[in-house]
């Protein structure tokens, strides 16, 4: 059977952990899966309402604020008790906190980010980027026992989720006696200084095609609709009508969010490299022969500050 | 402070991949090495917290002779002593493997701290240092924007998703994953790369019987699978269609 | 914060084959007298030894077989000895087979390497040699007391794009030495200064020169026959354009191809990367890369001008030797071995200056007899007026190729020919017509398959650099904004083989120059061709610049 761990924080479930449900089901086949919640609560009624395996938690006060040793003593237990083939998460900050560690304690191969799974079975292989996305690696765990695969965010896709009939809910009993050697403070906001384009969902970006530093608002003004950040490719960056953690490229930061809007953005490799990995990419440009449009999803050929404005003005209007 | 900084020898940036004949490793020959770079923001933070609080540092690799690079590298920055696990197999091994390589040369140490990179540009598996805090025993931290240190224990800033962070203390020894960027590596100067010829890296072999835990069956270019939906019409009407199949077909919106 | 200062008995400015040949020299001529070893600073601007080497290559061994005798033993790269060889001339369409291989492009015994890759070797024999190799050091400045050369100064690190100390910030060393021997290659920035300063040209021919560009690409497997050598001559370069492409088969399915233009061509409206995509349009070359992947590309200047343009090549504490000197032969094609040779000179010079306790102008005078007993002039003198020929057209200049090979280069005066930057004619008078505006090109577009634009190609030379330090361009004088446009119509744009200059144009349609220095690519080009002469290339900080793995 495939064991998913489900992820949740103060109550609230990790939206990536459906992904690792969607994961775990194209893994499948013909065997079960069951979905582990460490902590329990009100999140696990969810995970059970949507009928993909039964829902197992861990209740635990240990577990109401997340230490790496009492996670891995939680899954650890409930693998015990459960004897899964593979174990199947979401490859969260938290997952890169305490999987390999688990992975480690009970000497079963982690793959990690996964961004795809060939065959089903326990002849599956596993399919995750290498070189900074210049190669894709299929690998296969070695050994007779137990695998752990995180799933990269937005490789699977939540809304793919088979349902099915409703699920129950099972405690399992997984003593945690070991106290953490951690001691946490609660989690904090902060105004972060540098932008971290790595972690936005979306991002639109301007290129030479923007024509002016004041121009800009024309796309800043999407990417508020959007709720996506702004980016840019490196000339952009280099007059100064950005700051320089805005660019993506070669010589800026790589990024694979699930949207990415290149506006007047020509696309030459040195930007096509720090983006090409985004899942979904939208190219809006006046040049029909602009190597854009050869990554892109979706393509505008035409003037951006017309078509911006409509797809801002459509975006607003949607979300009334 | 002892404090253990763990550098990963990697393919450069620019490099453009070149297959070897079954396609499972890259042909190192094509290739020019240099330190990973998330490893150079735990090796820049090694060595501030020497200046800080005294002590030393040790630069950990494991791999072919080759890896003595980034070794003298660091040495050349000021760090005092290498330790090179030296093993061809080594070169395309995955995250466990290289850990346990470490955790057996490093084990007799007794290092206070241990610093690694978040993941290495080459493989990437984000495994090794979290790996190597199970396997010698300590407890850990990931993604770590600030380190405070005092006696037998560490305060440490950890980065949360979406603009969240969290203060973690814990006892040393313990093992800390860097975040990228939260420093700038100094440079080597010239004395420094001269004095770095004189000091110590220690050779030792890799423990026996180690396994992969991963294989790599094949390594391929990413595909070329796109076919771009070109949108036409007159902007109102193409805005409109591209977010009917951004909320629709795409889901992103 | 204070500088740091180093003293050595001997700095060898370059890591290249010149100054590694000249550092290996160093350490066996002081093994082999015993006594204190004296104290040897190499200093290379890369990040390694050979990330910013480029060359065809084939290798005359020659050179290398004396300095390490046991070269194949001790794994030198050689990755295969000549084989099968052919010269064509090209026309737009066809490609004509030279009947006979000419002699001097005859390289049967030769071998063909990856610069970069020889470099990195010998760099490793000179470090197990126990030779200091402090690569991401840039020569900035040659220290000077009087007439007498003192030393190197690196430059600065740390630097922000106004000039500011950031947080990291290290003022460049100052390395004071017995003797310095100046390797820093073709055009090198110090050697320049040192020309100026020291007047080392006078009574010489103005230098010349060249550039090549270079790509590697993978190709399917039984292609070509490895160990194959081929020459062109003719298209894409018209009868006023001299120079000429190559096509070397390396092992592991790799092509090695480039083309060569000498930069002293009339057309101020001449791309030499639009020559290049033309070559390799060319059906002999584009049926060999059918199919296949391109792996890398590369640009360097490339000394032409021979034995008569080659300078003083020694001062008070100084010697140069290597492509900085100018020791290339342009009718062979080959300069490596030359390298290698005058940098062993240079060193048994240096040795032996240092031993009589004498490093003064007079103390290593001997280096130029020494050049001129070895085979260094033996080659270079006979040819020495080959490129000069070649001023006056291909036709003529193959006749004197010709002449010259038959009488040895017996000949009664030698030929003059002025800098090449200086043959560049306005538009004006090549195109005879008032050109103000930019033009409409009529050139086939890259197709990106087998032919790429410059911005993409030059993603293929790994070329990085820490974009926030001060552009390492100097352009002294705006002539950019004035007079540039109208009279050749701003050919840097043309001539930089890695889109460092575009001119972009505010709202009223005025040019102004934009450089992308990170772009650079340390070819040279532009301190060469300008025709303003205002262009100064200085090094960037330290380790940035191209990685021409396998080049």
């Amino acid at each position: 059977m495939i064991l998913v761990v489900a992820e949740q924080r103060g109550g609230a479930l990790n939206r990536a952990s459906w992904e690792a449900v969607a994961c775990a089901q194209q893994l499948a086949g013909d065997e079960p899966i069951a979905i582990l919640l460490p902590g329990g609560g009100d999140a696990a009624q969810a995970l059970a309402a949507a009928g993909a395996g039964e829902v197992l938690t861990v209740d635990d006060p240990a577990l109401a604020s997340y230490t790496p040793d009492v996670q891995v003593a939680a899954v650890a237990g409930a693998m015990a008790q459960t004897s899964p083939r593979l174990v199947v998460m979401a490859h969260t900050y938290q997952a890169r906190d305490y999987a390999p560690r688990l992975a480690a304690r009970l000497r079963a191969p982690l793959v990690a980010d996964v961004v795809g799974v060939k065959g089903t079975g326990a002849e599956s292989t596993f399919l995750r980027p290498m070189f900074q996305g210049k190669l894709v690696a299929e690998v296969a765990p070695q050994g007779d026992g137990p695998a752990i695969v995180t799933c990269q965010i937005g490789a699977f896709r939540a809304d793919a989720v088979v349902k099915g009939a409703p699920a129950a809910v099972r405690t399992l009993s997984v003593p945690l006696e070991t106290p953490s050697r951690q001691t946490v403070e609660p989690p904090f906001q902060e105004a972060r200084q540098a932008v971290d384009l790595g972690q936005a969902e979306r991002i639109v970006a301007v290129g030479r095609g923007i024509k002016a530093q004041d121009q800009i608002q024309v796309a800043e003004k999407l990417a508020a609709a959007m709720g996506a950040e702004i980016a840019a490719s490196r000339p952009i960056c280099d007059n100064g009508w950005l700051p320089m953690d805005r660019q993506v490229g070669s010589s800026g930061q790589t990024v694979a969010p699930k949207l990415y809007v290149a506006l007047g953005i020509s696309g030459a490799i040195q930007h096509l490299v720090g983006m090409k990995g985004s899942r979904t990419i939208v190219a809006i440009n006046k040049d029909a022969d602009a190597p854009i449009f050869e990554v892109a999803d979706y393509g505008i050929v035409g003037d951006l500050f017309d078509i911006v404005p409509a797809l801002t003005a459509e975006i607003e209007k949607q979300s009334h | 402070m002892k404090i253990a900084v763990c550098i990963k020898q990697v393919p450069t940036r620019e490099w453009q991949p070149r297959l070897t004949d079954d396609r499972t490793w890259i042909r190192e020959a094509d290739a020019s090495f240099e330190m990973n770079e998330p490893d150079a923001y735990a090796l820049e933070e090694g060595l501030r917290l020497r200046e800080k609080h005294g002590g030393e540092v040790v630069v950990c690799s494991a791999g072919p002779a080759r890896v003595q690079q980034v070794i003298r590298e660091g040495l050349a920055r000021g760090a005092d002593r290498g330790l090179h696990v030296d093993d061809a197999g080594l070169a395309a091994a995955d995250g466990f493997m290289v850990a346990s390589a470490l955790a057996h040369a490093m084990r007799d140490e007794a290092f206070d701290l241990v610093l690694t990179g978040l993941q290495s540009d080459d493989q990437g598996h984000a495994q090794t240092g979290v790996a190597l805090a199970e396997l010698l025993g300590i407890p850990h931290s990931t993604i770590i924007m600030d380190v405070e240190a005092s006696d037998g224990r560490v305060r440490v800033k950890r980065e949360l998703e979406g603009g969240w962070f969290q203060w973690v203390a814990m006892p040393t020894p313990a093992l800390l994953t860097i975040q990228s960027g939260i420093n700038q590596l100094r440079y080597a100067t010239l004395k420094g790369i001269m004095a770095a010829k004189k000091k110590e890296i220690r050779s030792v072999a890799p423990p026996a019987g180690l396994t992969p835990a991963l294989k790599i069956v094949g390594l391929s270019l990413p595909a070329k699978s796109k076919q771009t939906a070109m949108i036409d019409g007159p902007p109102a009407q193409a805005a409109a269609e591209l977010v009917r199949r951004l909320r629709d077909e795409a889901r992103v919106l | 914060m204070a500088r740091e200062t180093l003293d050595v008995d001997v700095l060898i400015v370059g890591g290249g084959p010149a100054g590694l040949a000249a550092a290996i020299r160093l350490s066996q001529l002081a093994k082999a007298t015993g006594g204190e070893a004296p104290s040897i600073a190499v200093l290379e601007k890369a990040r390694e030894s050979g990330a910013h080497l480029l060359s065809g290559a084939v290798l005359d061994l020659s050179a290398l077989a004396e300095l390490l005798p046991d070269y194949r033993a001790l794994g030198a790269p050689l990755l295969t000895m000549v084989g099968r060889e052919r010269v064509y001339f090209l026309t737009e369409h066809r490609a004509l087979r030279a009947p006979l291989i000419p002699p001097p492009l005859a390289n049967h015994g030769n071998a063909l390497v990856s610069l970069n890759q020889l470099g990195r070797w010998m760099a490793e024999q000179a470090e197990a040699a126990g030779i200091d190799l402090f690569t991401g050091f840039a020569g900035q400045q040659v220290l000077l007391d009087g007439q007498r050369v003192i030393g190197v100064r690196t430059g600065d690190r740390g630097r922000g794009k106004h000039g500011e100390e950031k947080a990291t910030f290290e003022p460049g060393v100052d390395i004071h030495a017995k003797v310095t021997i100046l390797c820093d290659g073709v055009r090198g920035n110090l050697t320049k200064q040192l020309r100026r300063d020291l007047a080392l040209g006078q009574g010489r021919e103005p230098e010349q020169f060249a550039i090549g560009l270079k790509e590697l690409w993978e190709v399917p497997e039984g292609r070509i026959e490895t160990g194959t050598v081929m020459h062109t001559l003719g298209h894409p370069l018209r009868h006023e354009e001299f120079g000429g492409g190559f096509i070397y088969a390396l092992p592991d399915r790799l092509v090695s191809l480039g083309l060569v233009v000498g930069l002293d061509y009339h057309d101020p409206r001449f791309d030499p990367h639009v020559a290049f995509n033309r070559f390799k349009r060319h059906p002999l070359i584009a049926r060999l890369l059918d199919g296949g992947r391109l792996v890398r590309y590369g640009a360097k200047a490339l000394p032409e001008g021979g034995w008569n343009t080659v300078p003083r090549v020694y001062a008070d504490g100084a010697l140069i030797a290597g492509d900085a000197g100018s020791f290339v032969n342009s009718v062979r094609l080959k300069g490596i071995h030359l390298a290698m040779r005058t940098g062993m000179l240079a060193a048994e010079t240096a040795f032996e200056a240092l031993q009589r306790g004498d490093a003064s102008a007079a103390g290593l005078a001997s280096y130029q007899q020494r050049l001129e007993a070895s085979p260094v002039r033996r080659e270079l003198e006979p040819v020495r007026n080959v490129h000069q020929a070649f001023g006056h057209g291909l036709l003529p200049g193959l006749l004197f190729a010709g002449v010259a090979m038959l009488t040895r280069g017996a000949w009664l005066g030698d030929l003059h020919g002025p800098p090449g930057h200086t043959r560049m004619r306005t538009l004006r008078w090549y195109y005879g017509i008032d050109m103000a505006g930019p033009a409409a090109s009529r050139e086939v577009p890259p197709d990106r398959v087998l032919t790429f634009d410059k911005v993409t190609n030059v993603h293929f030379a790994g070329t990085a650099h820490d974009e926030d330090q001060p552009s390492h361009l100097l352009v002294h004088t705006e002539v950019c904004t004035t007079i540039c446009g109208p009279e050749y119509g701003h050919p840097c744009t043309r001539f930089c083989p890695a889109n460092v200059y575009e001119i972009v144009r505010d709202a009223g349609g005025a040019p102004r120059l934009q450089i992308n220095a990170s772009n650079c690519v340390h070819c040279k080009t532009c301190d060469i061709m300008d025709p303003y002469g205002v262009i100064t290339w200085v090094p960037p900080e330290g380790g940035g610049g191209p990685q021409y793995s396998g080049m």
